[in-house]
């Protein structure tokens, strides 16, 4: 059987993995553009909750400032992106332009571990919180809290999208882009509104992260292969493809990597890794993902 | 003898990042292909280099088969030093092998990562390249028997019978070996093949509704420029003496050479040595500027990404098609200087 | 121009063997049908036409013919091989070529280049070959020969050097064309070969396509919209509309039909 702590790792792990490659596949799908700062923008909240727990605050102080600061910034990446856009910039340089902002927020993130280090005399290159965190029930909270936060943020996205206005004009425009502005969606207020929502889940979910998971700077490009895998898996335009892909990645990379471990030990450094292997197996056997697996099942 | 140090390691660098550039250019300014990850074949060349010189010298010279050049790598290497600083065939020899392999190795790997890169539309090829790279540095970061791990490894070098002028010897066999990589691209893009990679970039499905394989030239574009890439990572493990796989980043390995193709112009190759040569001055000049920012309570390599970053924004925004426009030959001068004819 | 007089809603006699076969060959993206059940031949040294209005399926069928598509059901022979689920680039190989109704050029080359490239078999496009300057230099200088003779037909002579993306778009048509002659090919599927071109330029490459069938023996399957020009350039004659073939025969025949004008205006 699976001890316990690897498979509550494997369930904190999946909620903020699908979580993460549903809102990069949203990303996707309304501007066409994969946001390669992404994984940055989510990890870049992890140094706003060691921020309050240095100051001898709960780390989950830090949920809703992760929120905000993923979403701001993702909201900025929206307007220069839609702006190259608007000027007929090819999808390699949009791109490029997510890439200036992955750079910008990475030498941040760094800058900012360093002038901790320089503060409060800490080695910001790793750090876990986990020892911050309160119990419920004998379990870290952040079990819970993961999976509430990440469970209510599905549902309510669910319900916005089918049961509001603002998610059925967020549709038409994930559809198709020119129909619905001659409609008259306001689809420039549709996609930043839904950037920032996107951005600030991202930001919630790497604001919870240390608290389980140890930390460096390099996590969020480890993340990045987990992500990118998970879409893939998922299917590249579906969003709930890429939630059932994070669940499968991360159960994938934890548990099975941990039976893999009982007889090769040296292959639990290798996680993030395995997903690529997988990723590349799917892509050659099931283009289009677990989507277009149900896509085909369903035409019969 | 500093001056001249300082000179030809930036040269030796341009070299290097010349290499790599032309790689790019040839996949992506030429045939279109967007990869971000081009650090994942160096990173291989570089992984090769630091496992089999030194392991294969250790054989030759029967060395007790219970050091390990990993493990043992001071010891070993000292022992190595002695043996190939008078032999310089036997040094010639690993150079040669080394190249080799990897040249293989890559053609191989880039050939088989073909497979489902096409298979993903564009944005997401690149994406899956960038991610490899990221795995490979992971492998490489956590494997101390392959290159060392985190704290990387010393390597071999080939030009110790050079005496005190081994880093003369690296560096120059670093730029006759760029001169002929470019002479080999300029061939190959002045051709048909250049003609048909750039059919492919402008429009695929016209490309293939006159007949050409797409699939095929892209698998092959791929696996050479892999093969290519693989021999800088070569090249640039022997010139630092060493390897960290730490070091072969993609902001230093993917996204500054993408700035450079992107300076310089792309699908001309001129212009690749130009954005490739402003920008490793650039670069050099940083690092001994860097000293005049000891104030700053934080490292000041930090400053380079935010560097790149604003350069590619000032680029995207400004002035996308670079610096140098791809010139089409006029027929009267591709007649005259390819084909020899006179019209 | 050649006419043959049959009775009404016979098939094209064959006194030339039939080139291409489309046989029962669907068509659905989703549950939508876009063709069903199409079978239509092209004999050799014949011009057929098929006409239909928009969204009838006209453009899918070439899709089809060319391997851009693979169809659902049916099967399609050219000169005497089963084509169907072949790549579009072996198709172009055995002789089956298409243009595009907006034409697609490679945009940052020039006109001599987009020709150029047409070039099948050359030795020069093999990475290994392309670096011996000699195994190549034959093959393009008898490339460079015929892409003259083709500017030539076209009459794009004085833009040999112009990029394709400053061309106008009566041009591009006639670059598209240039680039199937390059190709030699056996039968040439053309989506609206005249679409969006004066009149005189439209009389020009018809006969153009006359010229190229007499000279060498070319079939042509053209989709087009300007009854009024093409009519009489044509041999045949199939109608399309919303993804079934309603009728076929003669021009002469087909004009007669007042009931086909309906499916126009319906």
């Amino acid at each position: 059987m699976v001890p316990l702590p690897i498979l509550l790792t494997a369930i904190v792990y999946s909620f903020i993995l699908s979580l993460l490659a549903m809102g990069f596949t949203l990303q996707y799908i309304t501007l066409s553009v994969p946001n390669l700062a992404y994984a940055t923008i989510a990890f870049a909240s992890t140094y706003l909750t060691l921020t309050f727990s240095l100051m001898n605050l709960s780390p989950y102080v830090a949920m809703p400032f992760g929120f905000l600061l993923g979403g701001a910034i993702s909201f900025i990446l929206y307007k220069f992106v839609a702006f190259l856009r608007n000027r007929g910039t090819s999808i390699v340089g949009l791109m490029m332009a997510t890439i200036v902002f992955d750079l910008i927020i990475y030498a941040g993130m760094n800058i900012y571990a360093d002038y901790l280090a320089y503060v409060f005399k800490l080695y910001a290159g790793s750090f876990s919180l986990s020892e911050f965190d309160f119990k419920i029930f004998s379990l870290p909270a952040v079990l819970f809290v993961s999976g509430l936060t990440s469970v209510g943020l599905v549902a309510f996205f669910t319900l916005m999208l089918v049961k509001t206005k603002f998610g059925v004009a967020m549709r038409a425009v994930m559809e198709n882009y020119s129909l619905a502005s001659v409609h008259g969606i306001n689809t420039e207020r549709i996609l930043s509104i839904a950037w920032f929502f996107v951005g600030g889940i991202a930001g919630l979910s790497g604001s919870l992260y240390p608290i389980w998971f140890a930390m460096d700077p390099w996590v969020g490009a480890r993340m990045f292969i987990s992500i990118f895998a998970a879409c893939v898996i998922g299917g590249l335009r579906s969003i709930y493809g890429s939630l059932l892909g994070g669940f499968i990645i991360a159960f994938s990379e934890v548990v099975v990597t941990y039976f893999l471990s009982l007889y090769f030990p040296w292959i639990w450094a290798y996680r993030a890794v395995t997903s690529m292997v997988i990723a590349a197996f799917a892509l050659v056997e099931m283009p289009s993902g677990i989507a277009g697996l149900i896509e085909k099942l369903r035409r019969g | 003898m500093f001056l001249i140090d300082l000179i030809m390691d930036i040269i030796a660098f341009f070299c290097i990042y010349a290499i790599i550039t032309l790689s790019l250019n040839f996949q992506q300014g030429y045939t279109g292909i967007f990869n971000l990850g081009l650090y994942f074949p160096i990173i291989v060349g570089a992984i090769i280099t630091a496992y089999l010189p030194g392991r294969l010298a250790m054989i030759i010279y029967g060395l007790d088969p219970k050091l390990d050049f990993s493990a043992n790598n001071a010891l070993v290497l000292s022992i190595l030093r002695t043996k190939l600083s008078s032999d310089p065939l036997t040094s010639i020899l690993l150079l040669t092998l080394t190249l080799a392999t990897v040249a293989l190795v890559c053609y191989f790997i880039g050939f088989l990562s073909s497979y489902p890169a096409l298979k993903l539309p564009a944005d997401y090829l690149a994406l899956f390249m960038l991610c490899a790279g990221e795995s490979l540095r992971v492998i490489g970061m956590q494997t101390d028997w392959l290159a060392g791990g985190v704290m990387g490894i010393t390597i071999v070098n080939p030009f110790w019978w050079l005496g005190g002028y081994s880093y003369y010897g690296i560096a120059s066999f670093t730029i006759i070996s760029t001169i002929l990589i470019a002479l080999l691209y300029h061939r190959l893009c002045e051709s048909p093949l250049g003609r048909l990679l750039k059919s492919i970039r402008e429009n695929e499905l016209t490309a293939e509704s006159v007949g050409k394989d797409v699939n095929s030239v892209k698998r092959k574009t791929l696996a050479f420029s892999f093969m290519i890439l693989g021999l800088a990572g070569v090249l640039h493990a022997f010139l630092m003496g060493a390897v960290v796989v730490g070091g072969y980043t993609r902001v230093d390995f993917s996204f500054w050479p993408w700035l450079m193709m992107i300076i310089g112009g792309t699908g001309n190759n001129i212009g690749v040595f130009l954005g490739t040569f402003s920008l490793v001055i650039m670069r050099r000049i940083m690092i001994v500027g860097k000293h005049y920012f000891w104030f700053l309570p934080f490292n000041v390599v930090w400053f380079e990404p935010i560097l790149l970053a604003i350069m590619l924004m000032v680029t995207l925004v400004f002035r996308p098609e670079g610096i140098l426009p791809e010139r089409s030959p006029k027929i009267k001068d591709y007649l005259r200087k390819v084909l020899k004819l006179e019209s | 121009m050649v006419s043959q007089t049959l009775s009404a809603g016979q098939n094209l006699e064959l006194e030339n063997r039939p080139l291409l076969t489309v046989k029962n060959v669907s068509k659905r993206f989703g549950s939508f049908y876009a063709l069903q059940n199409i079978s239509l031949t092209v004999p050799e040294k014949t011009i057929a036409l098929l006409i239909g209005p928009n969204g009838s399926g006209k453009t899918t069928l070439i899709n089809c013919i060319s391997g851009v598509y693979w169809p659902d059901e049916g099967q399609i022979l050219f000169d005497g091989k089963d084509i169907t689920g072949m790549h579009v680039h072996d198709i172009v190989k055995m002789g089956l070529v298409r243009s595009f109704q907006v034409p697609a050029p490679f945009k940052k080359m020039s006109v001599a280049e987009n020709l150029l490239v047409c070039g099948q078999g050359n030795p020069g496009e093999n990475f290994v070959s392309s670096l011996n300057r000699r195994a190549w230099r034959t093959f393009e200088k008898e490339s460079v020969e015929r892409m003259f003779k083709v500017l030539k037909t076209v009459g794009l002579e004085d833009k040999v050097d112009t990029l394709a993306g400053e061309l106008s778009g009566g041009q591009l048509k006639l670059l598209e064309l240039g680039r199937l002659l390059m190709l030699n090919p056996k039968m040439m599927l053309l989506d609206e070969p005249i679409g969006g071109v004066n009149p005189v330029l439209a009389n020009s490459i018809l006969s153009h396509i006359i010229n190229i069938r007499d000279q060498f023996g070319t079939s042509f399957l053209i989709v087009e919209h300007r009854l009024d020009i093409v009519m009489k350039y044509v041999d045949y004659v199939y109608v399309l509309s919303k993804g079934n073939l309603i009728a076929s025969g003669t021009p002469p025949e087909i004009v007669e039909r007042r009931e086909l004008y309906d499916v126009y205006l319906a």
